[in-house]
């Protein structure tokens, strides 16, 4: 990845939003920061640290990352705690705990704990705070993970770390939870800059269209993601049969998940039994490298569906609206928290509602266009890795001033 | 000649915002909520949230309206909720007691709708602000024209509506600079009746400038 500066972003941000991040950041220069996380690459979570961590520091904010060490056994163990916090049943016997224990206080004896503030990411590292009487630094839990519905056994047992910290980090309000200590909006966020996200010349969308075989004689639906039965893909097809009896439009079902995953492969041959050799729905099974394909295939969509059964936060809401794409996604995770009914988007809950809204944004272009503005216009205040850098320059200021409502730099 | 005052500093600011844990699902747990809920949450779902959403006009300025239209489907209490004018109120605690009365009053009327679950939670919020000073200052309307052109829309949120918190909910500091330091009472007051609901903060920007350009014509 290029390195990218701050200053790459004022063309899309503009000049007051990143001289205002310079003037937040004036005040704490010298902090010194320590992100922890359980992996260096793969994942949105190393994703959003190689990308803001950098930034930070163009900002004169040292800050550090590590990541932590563990065997087959830990991240065994670490995979079962994420699936129990999204509501996967799960017994949790004394050996996953010591297992759990064990390696965390081990990677203890590594980590460099002389800093202001050090943010834990997620469940795995979550044992860290343990050291908290041996620094003076400021302790942050980032749970970037959906805990709305946790296995109660396990959410009790992390508890007991998290309550320990001096704030902690949600994705969306419908993932925080009563606490002892005090939690803050911290929305995920997409990079503008990304081959997922940045502009595309038309020569390239029209290239990647016809290298799938897809004419653009009529309106395209689409859906991005991973072939997996908790995105609905049936659901998917079975709204556009019912809008297309009203309006013609084709379906492009496209994501990734199917070559390395078996279920994927089973759900993959599910959707294309489903098609039953429509012409005018096209699956596309897509490598994890297939960025800029991904993002051809958004801009080239007129309306972008994510018809999700669960969801974590759906960046592929974020990514739709940002492209200006009118956008129709379920009301679960965190697509509440993107789509503001008829304001920047759609909201459904059925079937049949998302086939009636196709219909509808289909049938009314000046509302769609309209709806996918302003879904830009809010992914540009709220979802830009911009918004999650000054996020965290918030935070540090709070975290130094405890107690006050209103801070005076 | 120009008239000078003391200098206006333009301030900026940012929000982070802090979740409570708690929820609304139904219309009775709002109440309950809106009863007990901090005054800065209260502000903040009334005159804050939207500030992140300043590029365009939603039917409902106020969360509380929002997610009664949207989740509960009950567009008669929204409407009425969305109604109260925050210029018949001298205090968030005042706003507060209006809100919690409508709605009771609205129960009294359709009392099955306070067991009817939305289709998604309210969660209740507030925020803290860190507001720092920009690099500009000015002295006479004619400075205060040139900065207010290019200064960002979130100091303009700032000194006009988060001012309410620190001088009361009907004025602004612009106003109050106006009065207090340039002797402009009308001016003041025509700021003050900017409704800040109705239009996008660019929007909010011209209305100011135009106001203050013909302050000084005249």
């Amino acid at each position: 990845m290029a390195f990218v500066s701050l200053t790459d972003y004022e063309p899309i941000v503009g000049k007051q939003c990143i001289e205002e991040l310079y003037l937040l950041a004036e005040g704490l220069k010298g902090k010194r920061i320590k992100m922890v996380n359980s992996t260096a690459v793969g994942g949105g979570v190393a994703e959003i640290l190689n990308r803001i961590i950098p930034l930070l520091n163009d900002l004169g904010i040292t800050t550090l990352w590590t990541v932590i060490k563990g065997g087959e056994d830990f991240f065994e163990v670490t995979k079962k705690i994420h699936n129990a916090l999204h509501g996967e049943g799960l017994s949790f016997p004394p050996r996953m705990k010591e297992i759990f224990l064990e390696v965390s206080r081990e990677n203890l004896r590594y980590i460099d704990l002389e800093q202001d503030v050090i943010v834990i990411h997620d469940p795995q590292p979550i044992v860290c705070i343990e050291s908290k009487d041996r620094t003076h630094a400021k302790w942050v839990w980032r749970c970037h993970i959906d805990i709305s519905n946790p296995n109660e056994e396990v959410w009790d047992f992390l508890k007991g770390y998290v309550e320990h910290y001096d704030v902690a980090l949600f994705s969306s309000p419908r993932f925080s939870k009563q606490l002892s200590i005090p939690q803050f909006l911290f929305f995920p966020s997409i990079d503008p800059l990304s081959d997922k996200n940045r502009d595309l010349e038309p020569e390239f969308i029209n290239q990647v269209l016809d290298r799938f075989h897809i004419p653009q004689d009529k309106p395209i639906v689409t859906q991005i993601s991973r072939f997996d039965r908790l995105k609905d893909p049936l659901g998917v097809i079975q709204a556009y049969r019912l809008a297309k009896r009203y309006t013609d439009c084709r379906l492009i079902l496209a994501g990734g998940g199917a070559s390395d995953d078996p279920e994927g492969e089973l759900v993959l041959d599910e959707v294309r039994a489903e098609a039953k050799g429509d012409p005018d729905i096209h699956i596309l099974s897509l490598l994890p490298t297939s960025s800029l394909e991904i993002n051809a295939l958004q801009r080239a969509s007129t309306l972008i569906l994510q018809k999700s059964i669960r969801e974590g936060f759906g960046l592929t809401v974020t990514e739709a609206l940002w492209k200006k794409k009118p956008t129709i996604g379920s009301a679960v995770g965190g697509i509440p928290a993107q789509i503001i009914p008829n304001f920047t988007g759609a909201l459904v809950h059925s079937i049949e509602g998302t086939a009636y809204q196709i219909r509808y944004l289909l049938s009314n272009p000046e509302i769609a266009r309209k709806l996918g503005e302003c879904g830009h216009e809010y992914v540009k205040e709220e979802f830009l890795i911009t918004q999650a850098l000054r996020r965290y320059l918030l935070l540090f200021h709070v975290l130094s001033h405890p107690g006050e409502r209103i801070i005076f730099l | 000649m120009v008239k000078e005052g003391n200098p206006f500093y333009f301030y900026t600011s940012s929000n982070l915002v802090e979740l409570t844990g708690e929820r609304a699902d139904t219309l009775e747990e709002l109440l309950t909520i809106l009863k007990q809920c901090s005054g800065s949450a209260i502000f903040y779902h009334v005159f804050q949230s939207f500030r992140d959403r300043h590029f365009a006009i939603e039917k409902y300025h106020s969360d509380f309206a929002q997610w009664i239209s949207t989740s509960l489907d009950d567009e008669v209490l929204a409407e009425k909720l969305g109604a109260l004018d925050v210029r018949d109120f001298i205090s968030i605690r005042d706003m507060r007691e209006s809100m919690i009365q409508v709605i009771e009053h609205h129960l009294q009327e359709h009392p099955a709708c306070k067991e009817r679950t939305g289709k998604t939670p309210f969660f209740l919020s507030q925020s803290i602000s860190v507001a720092m000073p920009t690099q500009y200052a000015v002295r006479n309307l004619e400075g205060f024209c040139q900065v207010m052109e290019r200064v960002g829309v979130f100091s303009i949120h700032y000194h006009l509506v988060e001012a309410r918190l620190r001088l009361g909910i009907h004025t602004n500091d612009f106003s109050y600079w106006f009065r207090t330091s340039l002797n402009r009472e009308g001016l003041a007051k025509k700021i003050e009746e900017i409704d800040i609901y109705l239009h996008p903060l660019e929007e909010i920007r011209k209305l100011i400038l135009r106001k203050v350009q013909e302050e000084i014509r005249t």
